[in-house]
């Protein structure tokens, strides 16, 4: 039934292997090895689906193995996880001396068989057990408080009360779910709403759809008029859903688009005053971001090399820590260290599931490992953490946009880059910094305005243009403009302009093309669905999402529903996601960083760029020693 | 002659302390840097060349998450060996902290896939050398075309050629330009002369030797094809 079982060391060398097809597994291995466990993932569940097979693992933190069951995802084994415990102990016990120095090639046939039949046959028997009738603990009515439960007849007459009453019965309903471990969901009614309408907030609709349901189950004879009042309150609430065209102060109609037009300039060239101290300033890479005062960061570097150099000399030393008794973590002890480092990360404004998942990822690394008694659990559990959130932020493939622009220009084509995000992020700020840093650097670039929806958005984009081309005139590169704006005005297909404004650039022999975007609501149906157009037509090099660094937990709810809607709309094999992250308004928080570890912990993807202000050279590169040591301050 | 016990003592005193500080330094130069670094991008053959140099064994390998170390004993020493593992994420880690105690550095190539992934192979190897802690210690490289086995792939001389065109490219997109409005921004450690294209040659103080491996095909071998890496390893330890 098992189509793969392996024990494998952390370093990579395998130990012992077992597999009854021909199949290779090394990909699939490698990729559990790749998300799951070097991305931090491993805090939730221990399974990891590729292909066709479930892949689970178990981690042994005191010798540093790994163990690795594979079969195929149809089948539903029940044993498997109990397979993997007394593997381990059996392991464990049986090469107990040997693991120390990690020689591959150890016998483990006839034992591993012993020990897979033993759980074959519990799993057996836990099937032909009947199953088990749940006890009033873990029913879902012990969840709730008994005021909630009260029925109100005169429920109906009060519609604010009784919208309340629910709203805090959900409340009340949740919190107690997330304190105790929560049971199998009962199918009531309340929870199907919870489950359709995302984050549990209720809206008109399915408050209407719930009382209706409750008053028919109570058999009612007011059920009837109840169904009237939800129909009625449907009628009007449905001239209110859907877009409605957006009304202007001044009203108008078509006529009177030529006295509303601003794209145009009016006769007269403006007398601008231009800060031409900022020329030059840009080129090359770009500065690290420096979180606070270094002082702190060359003290602690000294210590740290200190303690290095004081754990090399104690060769001595390590006879002695045989005597002394070494102690290994369990949960129960990592516990209370744990919980207040999940406060600290929250404190930071790291988002509170993010916060929870990666504490349960370290509590995974370091379960069963042995410590020896002049470290202490809270130490430990921080050096792990500090270590975890470093990873994270470190970029999973190679970030050089200047690179990557010379390769497009050698191939002659432009390089792509689109912007997108929620209203009022930064998009056009952050695009003009960009557009001024490849400027500096000698590549010649296109601003694609489309954004066609808000007032005034193709016009900041002209003047951020005419401001870039008055810092780098043309005469100072052999008569080449190093900006041109692309812009077709307001109202119009926002793919269709990016298109066309790639392919002027193409022709024109431009490098990079920046595409800006309208802001838009992650669930925004319609708009999204414009956005993975745009993203599938155009098929861009890199699509960056810009995010404020002030966003808490919105963050997770709008990057994954970026992805998502990008993913849903594209319609291909392999659609186009988001590729990077551009942080901004990072000026504004000290050092609740934190915004930082929640969006590349969703998406995987590195933080590209970060903005520190409004003029053109706050643009600064992430530092992930800094953030990190920000962090855990 | 009668010495006053007093001289006497001091004499012991200094002697003892001359000799102290002299087994001190002997120490500290023995032990100082005895390491070999083996690096690499992801699924270059590492941690196969660490078990066939440490264990004499092919074994099979995962992707590492954690380094390997192991002894080499080469004829007049014993060198620390350290297999980094290559995935972007726990690499610098790992290398940062064995960087200190690197006499020599092996970089693995998988040679059958160079183009595609030149860019990032040369990126790893440019932030290798512009280390300020490697560019001051100057190990000994050893860059190891491997893969020779499969049909595609290049020889040492090609794997060489592609290395220095695409460091030639990077140094200029990383360090900064020279032009007449110019206030630098990071590190300074410019590879190579800047007028002339990029070549292994003009590292003064680090030298590179190229040499090519086939690891996995040694599974039904004897005297797999280590030789050029044993006997670079030999000339480190001298």
């Amino acid at each position: 039934m098992l189509d793969f079982f392996s024990i494998f060391g952390k370093g990579g060398i395998v130990l012992w292997c077992f597999q009854s097809t021909g199949h290779i597994f090394t990909p699939s291995v490698n990729a559990l090895i790749r998300t799951v466990i070097l991305q931090e993932r491993g805090g939730g569940s221990n399974s990891f689906d590729h292909e066709s097979l479930t892949l689970k693992y178990k981690l042994d933190n005191e010798f540093d193995l790994v163990f690795v069951v594979a079969f195929q995802k149809i089948l539903q084994l029940s044993y498997v996880d109990k397979l993997l415990d007394d593997v381990q102990l059996e392991f464990r016990d049986l090469y107990r001396q040997q693991l120390q120095g990690l020689r591959p090639g150890l016998e483990f046939r006839r034992p591993f068989e012993r020990v897979l039949a033993a759980a074959e046959e519990w799993g057996r028997r836990q099937d032909n057990q009947p199953r088990q009738m749940r006890s009033f603990e873990q029913s879902h009515k012990s969840k709730k408080t008994v005021s909630s439960m009260i029925e109100r007849p005169h429920e109906q007459k009060n519609q604010k009360t009784g919208k309340a009453g629910k709203r805090n019965k959900e409340q009340e309903q949740e919190k107690e779910a997330a304190v105790k471990e929560s049971p199998p969901p009962t199918p009531a009614a309340p929870a199907s709403p919870r489950n359709g309408s995302g984050a549990g907030e209720l809206d008109e609709e399915t408050m209407a759809l719930n009382r209706m349901r409750l008053a028919q189950r109570l058999g009612s004879p007011n059920a009837s008029k109840k169904k009237a009042a939800a129909d009625k309150q449907k009628s009007p609430k449905a001239k209110k859903t859907g877009k409605a065209p957006t009304q202007w102060d001044l009203g108008g109609t078509n006529k009177d688009v030529a006295s509303l037009e601003r794209t145009k300039d009016k006769d007269g060239v403006r007398q601008d005053t231009y800060d031409s101290k900022l020329v030059g300033q840009m080129v090359g890479g770009i500065k690290d971001l420096e979180v606070d005062s270094s002082d702190d960061d060359d003290e602690q570097d000294e210590e740290r090399q200190v303690r290095l150099a004081r754990t090399k000399e104690s060769g001595l030393l390590s006879m002695f820590k045989g005597l002394v008794g070494n102690k290994s973590l369990s949960r129960e002890t990592m516990q209370p260290a744990l919980d207040k480092m999940c406060d600290l990360l929250i404190a930071k404004n790291v988002a509170a599931d993010i916060a929870k998942k990666l504490c349960e990822s370290v509590a995974t690394k370091l379960d069963g490992k042995v410590i020896g008694t002049f470290e202490g659990v809270a130490s430990v559990v921080k050096t792990t953490l500090t270590e975890s959130l470093m990873q994270i932020l470190s970029p999973r493939r190679r970030v050089d946009i200047l690179r990557d622009a010379l390769e497009s220009q050698r191939k002659g084509r432009p390089f792509v880059m689109t912007f997108c995000g929620v209203n009022g992020v930064g998009k056009s700020t952050n695009l003009a910094k960009i557009c001024f840093w490849l400027i500096e650097n000698d590549l010649r670039v296109l601003v694609a305005a489309c954004d066609t929806f808000r007032a005034g958005a193709v016009e900041q984009l002209r003047t951020h243009v005419r401001h870039l081309n008055n810092l780098h005139p043309a005469e100072r590169h052999n008569g080449r403009e190093m900006v041109q704006l692309y812009e077709k005005g307001y109202g119009k297909d926002a793919a269709g302009i990016a298109m066309e404004a790639i392919n002027f650039a193409r022709e024109a022999r431009l490098d990079v093309v920046l595409v800006d975007t309208a802001g838009r609501m992650q669930d925004n149906e319609p708009l999204m669905r414009a956005l993975a157009k745009l993203i599938k037509v155009n098929d861009p090099d890199l699509v960056l999402f810009v995010g404020e660094a002030l966003v808490g937990n919105e963050a997770v709810d709008q990057l994954v529903k970026f992805n998502q809607a990008m993913a849903d709309y594209s319609a291909a094999e392999h659609p186009h996601l988001i590729d990077g992250i551009v942080l901004t308004k990072f000026d504004t928080i000290d050092d609740k960083v934190g915004a930082a570890i929640s969006m590349t912990y969703i998406t995987g993807q590195p933080i590209v760029f970060v903005g520190t202000g409004q003029t053109y050279t706050d643009l600064k590169s992430l530092n992930a020693k800094a953030v990190v040591h920000a962090l855990m301050k | 002659m009668a010495l006053s016990p007093e001289i006497l003592g001091i004499l012991i005193a200094v002697f003892v302390i001359a000799l102290t500080a002299a087994f001190l330094f002997w120490q500290r130069r023995r032990t100082s840097r005895s390491g070999i670094l083996v690096v690499g991008l992801n699924d270059s053959g590492k941690t196969l060349m660490f078990s066939q140099i440490v264990y004499n064994e092919f074994v099979d390998t995962f992707t590492s998450m954690k380094e390997n170390i192991g002894d080499f004993t080469a004829s007049k020493s014993v060198l620390k060996i350290i297999d980094i593992p290559g995935h972007e994420r726990v690499r610098a880690k790992f290398f940062d902290e064995h960087k200190r105690n690197a006499r020599g550095i092996a970089f693995l190539v998988d040679a059958s896939n160079l183009q595609s992934n030149i860019r990032d192979a040369a990126e790893y190897l440019y932030s290798i050398l512009t280390d300020p802690v490697i560019a001051s210690s100057a190990p000994s490289f050893l860059i190891v075309c491997n893969k020779q086995d499969q049909t595609m792939a290049k020889g040492s001389v090609a794997v060489k050629k592609l290395l220095e065109k695409e460091l030639n490219l990077l140094r200029k997109t990383k360090s900064s330009r020279l032009a007449s409005l110019d206030n630098t921004t990071d590190n300074a450690v410019f590879l190579g002369q800047e007028d002339k294209d990029f070549e292994f040659e003009h590292l003064n103080k680090i030298k590179v030797e190229f040499a090519e491996t086939a690891l996995f095909s040694a599974a039904n071998e004897e005297g797999v094809q280590l030789e050029q890496v044993e006997d670079w390893l030999e000339r480190v330890s001298a």
